[in-house]
Formats: structure tokens, C-alpha cells, sequence
């Protein structure tokens, strides 16, 4: 029994078991024929995905986005909708998980396979569009005359206008009142709530639920609340230069009081931390009523009410001072729309971004899943449509406007890998491997790289 | 792959040919190429193009939206100070050389009770050699992070007795060893190796031992071992090229970012987030082949190292 053993007298037996096979000649012209046909099959395979290409006849294209089920069904009824409007042309989705999007859509990118319509991340725009890979929407028609200024301009650089805003988001505390109710602790007062009292609250909300409820969820799994309290201290995540707006030591003070909470079981241990940061929005701890309050983006508390089957409410971020106005909140373009600028059809597509950006009909269909609308006759007129939980969203929006801090710098090129960087070193912290000021100088090394 | 090799002895025949054996041979080649044409244009399209278009850009700079800039051997260099890269080949290192001698004595084990001729025999053989099926899937590695989770079947069966156990799989400290675990679970593959190998060895030989008096441990010793040592050292080289490349478990596990703090973080993770999450393909193309020369570098230790410890009976 030997197996990377073969011995002469082996291969000299099997030769002369080989049966001898007709003649050559025969063999070069069915050689021939065989090895076409295989070329042919293996190009047919290629050349699948291929859309149809002349004026006037119909016309498919692709659009992707990311989102939870909830988004699907909305954007679904939207293009159904568009579809209705223009029977020449087609709309196929592709939609997934955020995690999985941007690797895919970077390969798709890559094969020159990309899709027509791209929901893009103010953290990559900036990635695709110094790169060459998305149209600039300014030379198609589409109208920006309703648009929010601030919302159109996020979506402008020196590559032209990539991106349009499909929505107005901002960064909030979400609480499930249910949690606070079953443990008997009041509601928080968010227009003058400060980080001492986020921390206070929430370890009363820990200590008085059962077990495996925390008062609050950790930060730490993105830069998004990192960038608030940056902002509260006078700094800033990035500078206007595309640089990184803090030093070691402002991102060490975050971690350290992200540390005390830990310590008093604010929120939950470093295992369930690193646990949640994989769950699905379906799944997180605000969803499943195992964290009294949590960090997420405005537009998401429809799908997270959804998840949840309870009522959700929306709360300012804490400051130091305890002044709302002190919270620096700002508002942000929640995705846009952007197009490959290697698009067969940038007319249609743009006329799809059009449908979507200033369609009343887009509107009805969408509400406010991907933040409050940026056009305003838009939002003026779906507003009856909206359900309660969107109309709590739009409410929020409103309400902020006039304690907004300064407009962010946009993230620069690199800026997607931050996410990453600050959620590993939070777990670093919080499995007490690195010290805070450890940690921070290193953090800071790493993104200093990344985005430079 | 049989079929290749049967070329290549073909050609390395001593001695020289008369004009018929040529002819009859270089008709034969025929034959075999055009019997292989579909296999080889597989192997150009998917395997060799690739292959060569990614060793063109590990000496580039590509971001995959540009076209690649040439660099040398700049992405090679670069290596030397990766501190992560460092790290994945420490876990990368850890993982092969745990997992797999775990994995080959369970299997061997398994496969010498089962070679007792058990009851039943087929039944067990299936249901050991089920997880091999399942191991690499991504459905198995999802019910792993249940069951090592914090509130796990682990946990859960640990609270019974009072323990209140850690968060396997996200504490740095347990993470790498619930996968090395999930590893050496998946022993079903080298085990109906073992089993067939086993019955490959004469009876005779153990008779013949019995009638010197042996005990049961030294005809393991002196017999089984050295008989089966070809099929070990086959589990081996299979094992070890297979760990090295493995990625499917710790994607799953860690929810793709190889965490909790890099503490599952592959070598094939970590070229996977440099290619696709952070736009540096020409890097993780130089990675990849860095670790074809590492696995081509145990792969020859094993088989010098083989010179001195398989026994073939023939």
C-alpha cells in the first residue's frame, strides 16, 4: 500500500495495459473540435451577464443597496413603481448585508462588473469617486433645485457630483422603553442629560433587570460615536485636508470612560460586546430587549421598532455640559445614489437616480427608511403616508435643527477601513490586552496609515 | 492528476526507444491529452491564468478600481513590517500545529476502535466521518458561534455544575481554540484513511507477533504503526496543506474581521480583508504567494523528513 511510491516496473506494466487508439490523423481534427467547443462553452459562460444595448429598446439595469428586509420590500415598491413609469427599462436589485456589500462591490468593481446604480456610504465615496469609478451625475439630468443644500453638497467633490443624498440622518441614542419600565427607572431627560448620567442611568437600568440585561449597549463597534465625542471636545474625526482630526490621547479618554461603564456593568462584558458587534440589526441587543438604550443612526429606528415589536424612542447624545446644543450633532447624508462610470446606460440611470431623488411616487414607496427625504416637496407631500414610527424620525430631524454643530469634514480616501481599526482596539480595551494610552497611540498609527 | 503522473513516468523511462515505441508512444500522449483537454482548459482558465495574473500583481500596486502600477518588490518588503501579517502567521502556525495532530490521533483512535470490528460498523463509520461533510460549511461554523457562545449549549451545560463559563468564542484567550476545536471535529476524512489502511496490514503479522508473545501495545508499536505509516504521513501532508489554506471556519467564526482582537485572524483572513476590504490586492496577491512558498516549504520538510520514519512494505 504505498502512495507516493511508484515503482519503474509500476509504470512499465500500466504502458502496456494502455490500449492502443486509431489513427492520428483522426485524433488532430476531433483534437481540434473538442478544444473549440470547450473555448466556446467557457466564453458563452462568460458573456452571461451582458445587457441588451440600443436606443429606444428596452434597456436593464442594476441596482445594488445594502439593508435589513425591511429596506428591501420599501425599495422594491420603488422600483416597481419607476418600472411602471417606463416600461423600456428595467430594474434588477441586488442587496445584502452592509458587511458583505463592500467587498463584493469592490470586485464587481474590479471585473468592470459593476452595477449601474450603486447605493453608496459617504466612508467610500470618496474611495470610488478619486478612483474614477462613479459617474458624475452633474452632466445628466437631474434636478437638484428641491434638494437640501448640505445634503447635495456631501455628495459634491472635485470629481464632480457623485452622489446623491437619499436621505437626512443623524447620530442618536435609541431607547426601549420597555427595558427602563420593567426595571423602574425613569426615562432619561435628553435635552440636558450628560455623560455622567448616561453612565448612572444606565448601571441602575443593569442592576435592577434581570441578568444578561444591560442599561446600555457599548460603544466602541464604529467611528460614528467616536466622531460625537471628538466633536463634544472640540475635535473632529477628520480635518478638511483629509487628515485624522484627533491626537492618541482624545480617543484614549473615549476608551477610558468607555472602560468605567464596563466596570460598573453599564453595558455589557467584553465577550457580549464582541458577540453584538456580529449580530444583524434583527438581532441586536436593542431588538431583543436585552440593552435599555443603544447607538444607532435615526432612519434605523422603523426597522429596529420592527424588529423589536415595541415602540422605540429617540434621545439626543448626552454632552458634557448637559445642553443640548452642547451635543454637536450634525446632520448626515444617511447613502447616496451614485452611478459606474462605467455604465452602458448613464442616461437611464440618471433618470432612475432622478425618479428616486424627486419622485413623489419614489417617495411614497421609500418614507423614510433611508432617513428623512432631502427634497422638500417630497417630504411635504408623503408626510400623511408616513407611518408613526417615520414620523418620530422626521420629528427628531426637525427638532435638531437649530442645535446642529458644524458640517463634518467629508471622510477621506482609506476612511473605510476605520471602522475596523476602532472597533479591534475597543475590544482590546475592553479585554484589558492594552492599556487605554496604548491602544490610542497605536489606533491612531494604524488609521494615520490607512487613510494616507 | 493520476493521469498526469503517468506521463511524467512515462517520459523519465530509461534507455533508449526504437521508431515504433516512439511512434506508439507520442500516439498514445495524443490520446491521453485529447482525453484530458477538458480537465486541462479548466486548469489553464481557472487555475494557471489566475495563478500567473496574481503573481503579475504581487509586484504591483493595484487597488482594483486602477489599473496596477509596478512596484518591484515593494508589497514583499513591506511584509517584513506588518505587525498584523505577523500576528496571522502566529495564529496561522498555532492552528496547523495543534490542529492537525489533534485531529490524526482522534482519527487514528477512532479508526483502531472501529477496526475491532464493531456491530454495526457502517452505521458508526458514517456518523464519525458526518462532521468531515459538514466541518468546512458555513451552516456548522454559524452553530458553532452558538454553542460557544456566552449563553451556549457550553454555558449552559457548565452552569449545571456551577461554572459560569467565559465566551468561548469571543474572548481573545478561547476564540482560536473553539476553531482548532471545530478542527479537529472534522477527523472523519482521515479516519476512513486510517480504517482502510488498517485493513491493508496481513493478519499474519499479528498472529505471528501473538505467537512470540506480544502484547497489544507493542503490536501497535512494532507492527501497526510502521505498517500504516505510509497512510499517516499521506493524512499529514493532506492535513497540513489543508489547514494552512483554511479561511471558511474563521470567516464564519469571527463574523469575517477575525477577531476578537485579531486573535482568529488567518493568514488567508487577513489577505482577504487587505485584497477586498481595504483596496490593497497587490499585497494580498504577494501574501498568497508567500504562503505557497510556506506550505512548499513544509511540504518538502515532510517528505525528507519522511526518508526517516515511512515504511514501505514492498
Amino acid at each position: 500500500m504505498a502512495l507516493f511510491h511508484r515503482t519503474e516496473s509500476d509504470a512499465k506494466n500500466r504502458t502496456a495495459e494502455l490500449p492502443s487508439i486509431g489513427a492520428p490523423r483522426r485524433f488532430r481534427k476531433t483534437g481540434v473540435v473538442a478544444a473549440a467547443a470547450a473555448v466556446v462553452l467557457a466564453l458563452s459562460a462568460c458573456g452571461g451577464g451582458a445587457s441588451p444595448q440600443s436606443d429606444g429598446g428596452p434597456v436593464e439595469l442594476r441596482f445594488s443597496w445594502w439593508g435589513s428586509d425591511k429596506r428591501a420590500q420599501l425599495t422594491q415598491a420603488a422600483i416597481a413603481a419607476f418600472e411602471a413609469e417606463n416600461p423600456n427599462i428595467k430594474i434588477k436589485p441586488e442587496y445584502g448585508d452592509w458587511s458583505g456589500y463592500w467587498d463584493k462591490l469592490a470586485t464587481q468593481v474590479a471585473a468592470n462588473d459593476a452595477p449601474d446604480i450603486i447605493q453608496m456610504d459617504e466612508k467610500y465615496i470618496t474611495e470610488y469617486s478619486t478612483r474614477g469609478a462613479l459617474l458624475d451625475l452633474s452632466k445628466y439630468q437631474i434636478d437638484t433645485s428641491k434638494l437640501d443644500e448640505a445634503a447635495l453638497n456631501a455628495g459634491k467633490s472635485e470629481d464632480g457630483l457623485t452622489g446623491i443624498a437619499a436621505g437626512i440622518n443623524a447620530a442618536t441614542i435609541l431607547a426601549n422603553p420597555a427595558v427602563f419600565k420593567a426595571a423602574g427607572v425613569e426615562l432619561p431627560d435628553d435635552k440636558t442629560w450628560t455623560w455622567e448620567d448616561f453612565g448612572r442611568i444606565s448601571a441602575e437600568v443593569t442592576e435592577k433587570s434581570p441578568k444578561g440585561t444591560y442599561g446600555s449597549a457599548a460603544y466602541g463597534t464604529d467611528e460614528a460615536s467616536l466622531g460625537v465625542w471628538l466633536r463634544q471636545n472640540g475635535k473632529s474625526l477628520y480635518t478638511s485636508d483629509g487628515k485624522l482630526g484627533f491626537e492618541p490621547s482624545d480617543i484614549a479618554d473615549w476608551w477610558a470612560f468607555l472602560k468605567e461603564l464596563s466596570e460598573k456593568k453599564a453595558v455589557p462584558s467584553a465577550s457580549e460586546v464582541v458577540e453584538a458587534e456580529a449580530a444583524a440589526l434583527d438581532q441586536s441587543g436593542l431588538a431583543t430587549g436585552k440593552n435599555g438604550l443603544a447607538f444607532w443612526w435615526s432612519n434605523q429606528l422603523p426597522a429596529l421598532e420592527k424588529a423589536a415589536g415595541t415602540e422605540l424612542q429617540i434621545l439626543r447624545f448626552p454632552s458634557a455640559t448637559g445642553k443640548a446644543a452642547d451635543a454637536k450633532l450634525w446632520y448626515k447624508a444617511s447613502q447616496f445614489w451614485s452611478a459606474s462610470s462605467r455604465t452602458k446606460h448613464p442616461v437611464e440611470t440618471a433618470k432612475f437616480i432622478n425618479f428616486l431623488a424627486n419622485n413623489t411616487k419614489a417617495g411614497e414607496a421609500l418614507l423614510a427608511d433611508r432617513g428623512v427625504y432631502p427634497n422638500s416637496d417630497v417630504r411635504a407631500a408623503i408626510e400623511p403616508k408616513l407611518t408613526p414610527a417615520d414620523i418620530k424620525v422626521v420629528k427628531f430631524i426637525d427638532q435638531i435643527k437649530g442645535e446642529l454643530g458644524e458640517a463634518p469634514a467629508p471622510p477621506p480616501k482609506g476612511a473605510g477601513a476605520i471602522q475596523e481599526i476602532v472597533k479591534r482596539y475597543t475590544s482590546e480595551v475592553l479585554f484589558n490586552r492594552l492599556s487605554t494610552d496604548e491602544a490610542g497611540k497605536k489606533a491612531v498609527d494604524e488609521m494615520k496609515s490607512a487613510i494616507s | 492528476m493520476s493521469a498526469i503522473s503517468e506521463l511524467s513516468t512515462l517520459k523519465r523511462r530509461k534507455g533508449p526507444m526504437t521508431a515504433a515505441e516512439k511512434k506508439a508512444n507520442g500516439r498514445d500522449n495524443k490520446a491521453a491529452y485529447i482525453f484530458l483537454l477538458p480537465w486541462l482548459v479548466g486548469l489553464v482558465a481557472i487555475t494557471v491564468g489566475p495563478m500567473l495574473m496574481s503573481l503579475y500583481l504581487s509586484f504591483t500596486d493595484y487597488n482594483l478600481l486602477q489599473p496596477p502600477e509596478w512596484v518591484g518588490l515593494d508589497n514583499f518588503i513591506r511584509m517584513f513590517a506588518d505587525a498584523r501579517l505577523h500576528n496571522s502567521l502566529g495564529v496561522t502556525f498555532t492552528y496547523v500545529f495543534v490542529g492537525v495532530p489533534l485531529q490524526l490521533g482522534v482519527a487514528l483512535l477512532i479508526a483502531l476502535v472501529l477496526d475491532k470490528g464493531l456491530r454495526g460498523l457502517p452505521f458508526y463509520r458514517s456518523v464519525f466521518y458526518l462532521p468531515s461533510l459538514l466541518g468546512g460549511s458555513v451552516a456548522v461554523a454559524i452553530l458553532w458561534k452558538q454553542i460557544f457562545g456566552t449563553t451556549g449549549l457550553v454555558n449552559q451545560a457548565l452552569a449545571m455544575f456551577g461554572i459560569q463559563g467565559p465566551g468561548w468564542i469571543s474572548d481573545p484567550s478561547t476564540a482560536l481554540g473553539s476553531i482548532v476545536l471545530l478542527h479537529v471535529w472534522t477527523f472523519g476524512a482521515p479516519m476512513i484513511i486510517f480504517l482502510a489502511g488498517l485493513r491493508q496490514i496481513p493478519v499474519m503479522y499479528y498472529e505471528a507477533a501473538k505467537v512470540d508473545g506480544a502484547s497489544t501495545l507493542q503490536q501497535f508499536w512494532r507492527i501497526t504503526l510502521p505498517m500504516l505509516s505510509p497512510i499517516i504521513f499521506f493524512n499529514l501532508v493532506l492535513q497540513i496543506i489543508g489547514s494552512f489554506q483554511s479561511f471558511t471556519q474563521a470567516f464564519i467564526v469571527s463574523g469575517g474581521n477575525g477577531g476578537p482582537s485579531d486573535s482568529t485572524m488567518f493568514f488567508t483572513l487577513y489577505l482577504y480583508q487587505k485584497g477586498f476590504g481595504q483596496f490593497d490586492m497587490g499585497y494580498a496577491s504577494a501574501m498568497a504567494w508567500f504562503l505557497l512558498v510556506i506550505i512548499g516549504v513544509f511540504t518538502a520538510i515532510n517528505f525528507i523528513a519522511a526518508k526517516y520514519w515511512v515504511f514501505y512494505d514492498d
